[in-house]
């Protein structure tokens, strides 16, 4: 088999608990917030470096963010990714899944090589799950959702077991494929300390990069109309302690499940 | 390479295996003493192999198998080695070649992932790190205050162990102290030490020595026996730089007036001696005198104590990792304290207060209750000072 050149797309997202809502713009407030490279995106890097320890190749990592994403892909590749690409443009800015998903596909188109693009299946802030499809059809390619493990079949096809309600389903697509990939499939391995202290600069890409008429990306390309944003309240615990021996206690607890079932 | 008890020397691996042990494994002699006093041949069919380990180290060569990771790193055959070999030194450095060759225990790369992302191994959000303090209007530290109280991710994060951090906080208010905490305080890096990411390490001390210097940080207390080895032994000192364990610190305080136990507490207590306080850095008489400051209170001694005291089973880097029931220490120090019939085990160190506590749940073992020295001493404290 032929060495593999895999993208893997990466997003940067704030950390869950420290992004507030603003009920009147209908956007996250996300200035507060930390970031981290988006959890699932983290097994898809890990599934890619495992391909290629197996079949050779490269793994570029590709995002789309604002330039303080750069010092995180660079994560990545002290991971062990050989590039990283970042989309960055002001234009690009306030994109649904539908100009994010047409931005990351110029930009793979704009890498060039490539045989396989693993996506996270979603990302823990937008939560869409829509992009990997949109990068798909974008590039005219097969794609495999919600992937748990990727190998290849003698006749060079892609096999993907993937995760479906009640069990798993196995399927075979041919290469060039677009794959989103399970969250916690594997453990991402740590960081290289001395790819760390020597990090690989991240190319970054403006929207004029591209080629796409500006009306189709950011903000002017979206769709989407986000009619209201609200904070969902947390609800109140109901505590209730037991008293009594273990065996008391025991029975007091099935009796008040039972009662609930 | 092993075959039919041939063992080929490979050059790359022993440059790596002399590189990373730095020559400590060579004034060993053999004599097994280590394999021998190793705590897990008190609970597993074969002990772990140290003799072995090291011969491997001398001889540059590897086969170390999941031996290395089941080091706590407590330091008994250091204790009793005749030729001083730094045995924990040199199972550090080979879980060091086993990063680099990916061969750790699952989970260990998720935990540095935390403190990465995090600030702190346990995976909580750092947004929470000040929630052990809510409602006791803890000051942010200024060079004015006379110390820093450090209380370390575990103390910070964990349920059970935020009530030591707490109990610390009452007592140094009775003797009217005047600290601060660092609001978003950073990880020392202990659990990074000791799995053996040495060059991760580097890079948060270099970071946190910085930030403790610019802060003005001199004397600093810590609840957690592993961040004073990290403060004490592997940070670089700077002038001025003091770092103490609470029992060193309340001993002073007990010793110069400025802290009083005047409430009895009727009772008998034993003193469990954590590794990284008692054979890493001597410290078995502070806590000690605390207990015997406390009225009413009588300090029984545990068959194995000071330099002999048995390992709760939660240090180097095995917090992090599954110890399977039936082989954990705690068990066997329980039922080692069950035996005295003292009313409380105390100790000074929250890994052991869980690891002991556990085993005293898993056992049912309701006597002798497990508790931090602080817990006892708050009970301790005037009405006034309560």
């Amino acid at each position: 088999m032929k060495p593999l050149d895999i993208i893997v797309c990466v997003k940067l997202v704030p950390k869950p608990e420290e992004v507030t809502v603003n009920a009147e713009t209908r956007t996250l407030d996300r200035a507060k917030a930390r970031s981290a490279l988006n959890p699932p995106d983290m097994n898809a890097i890990e599934m890619a470096l495992g391909l290629r320890e197996r079949h050779g190749g490269t793994v570029s990592l590709l995002s789309m963010g604002p330039p303080f994403a750069a010092p995180y892909l660079q994560v990545g590749l002290a991971m062990g990714a050989d590039h990283a690409y970042l989309l960055s443009d002001r234009l690009l800015g306030g994109a649904d899944t539908l100009p994010t998903s047409l931005a990351l596909a110029k930009g793979i188109a704009k890498i060039g090589e490539w045989d396989l693009v693993l996506c996270g299946e979603e990302s823990s802030d937008g939560a869409t799950g829509q992009v990997p499809q949109g990068i798909a059809e974008w590039l005219g390619c097969s794609q495999i959702t919600y992937a748990m493990d990727l190998s290849f079949l003698p006749d060079g096809r892609l096999r993907g077991e993937r995760e479906i309600r009640g069990g798993h389903e196995v399927v075979a697509v041919p290469l060039p494929a677009v794959v989103s990939v399970k969250l916690a499939v594997n453990e991402p391995r740590f960081m290289d300390m001395e790819r760390r202290r020597n990090p690989e600069a991240v190319t970054i890409w403006s929207a004029a990069d591209l080629g796409v008429d500006p009306k189709w990306l950011g903000f002017e390309g979206s769709p989407t109309v986000v009619g209201a944003v609200w904070q969902a309240k947390s609800p109140e615990r109901q505590r209730q302690f037991l008293d009594g021996t273990p065996q008391e206690k025991a029975r007091l607890l099935a009796e008040q499940i039972r009662r609930m079932l | 390479m092993s075959e039919a008890g041939v063992r080929v020397l490979d050059d790359l691996v022993w440059d790596e295996v002399t590189a990373a042990t730095q020559g400590a494994a060579a004034p060993c002699f053999q004599c097994g003493v280590c394999t021998a006093v190793c705590p897990w041949g008190l609970v597993q069919k074969e002990p772990v192999n140290v003799r072995r380990l090291i011969r491997l180290a001398q001889l540059g060569t590897d086969g170390w198998g999941e031996a290395i990771w089941l080091c706590t790193t407590c330091g008994l055959c250091e204790a009793r080695c005749p030729r001083g070999v730094p045995v924990s030194e040199i199972i550090l450095a080979l879980r060091r070649l086993a990063w680099d060759r990916r061969a750790v225990p699952k989970g260990l790369p998720s935990m540095l992932w935390a403190i990465h992302w995090d600030g702190n191994p346990l995976d909580q959000p750092p947004s929470q790190r000040e929630a052990w303090a809510k409602g006791l209007n803890l000051e942010p530290f200024t060079p004015e205050h006379e110390l820093l109280f450090y209380v370390g991710c575990t103390g910070a994060y964990d349920r059970r162990t935020q009530k030591i951090a707490r109990s610390l906080v009452t007592l140094l208010r009775a003797a009217r102290v005047r600290f601060g905490i660092f609001p978003d305080e950073p990880c020392c890096g202990e659990s990074i030490r000791t799995v053996g990411q040495e060059e991760y390490l580097a890079e948060v001390v270099a970071a946190n020595t910085e930030r403790f210097k610019a802060a003005g940080v001199r004397k600093l207390v810590t609840v957690s026996p592993h961040c004073l080895d990290m403060f004490r032994s592997h940070y670089p000192p700077w002038d001025g730089f003091r770092p103490l364990h609470y029992t060193e610190y309340l001993d002073q305080l007990v010793s110069d007036g400025s802290l009083r136990f005047k409430r009895e507490l009727r009772g008998t207590v034993a003193y469990h001696d954590p590794c990284y306080l008692g054979r890493r850095h001597g410290i078995y008489d502070a806590p000690r005198r605390l207990l015997a400051a406390i009225p009413g209170l009588t300090l029984v001694e545990l068959p194995a104590a000071r330099e002999d005291a048995l390992c709760c089973g939660g240090g180097g880097g095995r917090m992090w990792l599954e110890t399977h029931a039936g082989e954990r220490f705690g068990d066997l120090r329980i039922r080692e304290a069950e035996g005295t019939g003292v009313e409380w085990l105390a100790t000074a160190c929250p890994f052991c207060v869980l690891c002991l506590e556990d085993s005293a749940k898993v056992l049912g073992v309701e006597r002798p209750r497990v508790v931090d020295v602080t817990e006892l001493a708050v009970r301790a404290l005037g009405e006034a000072s309560s």
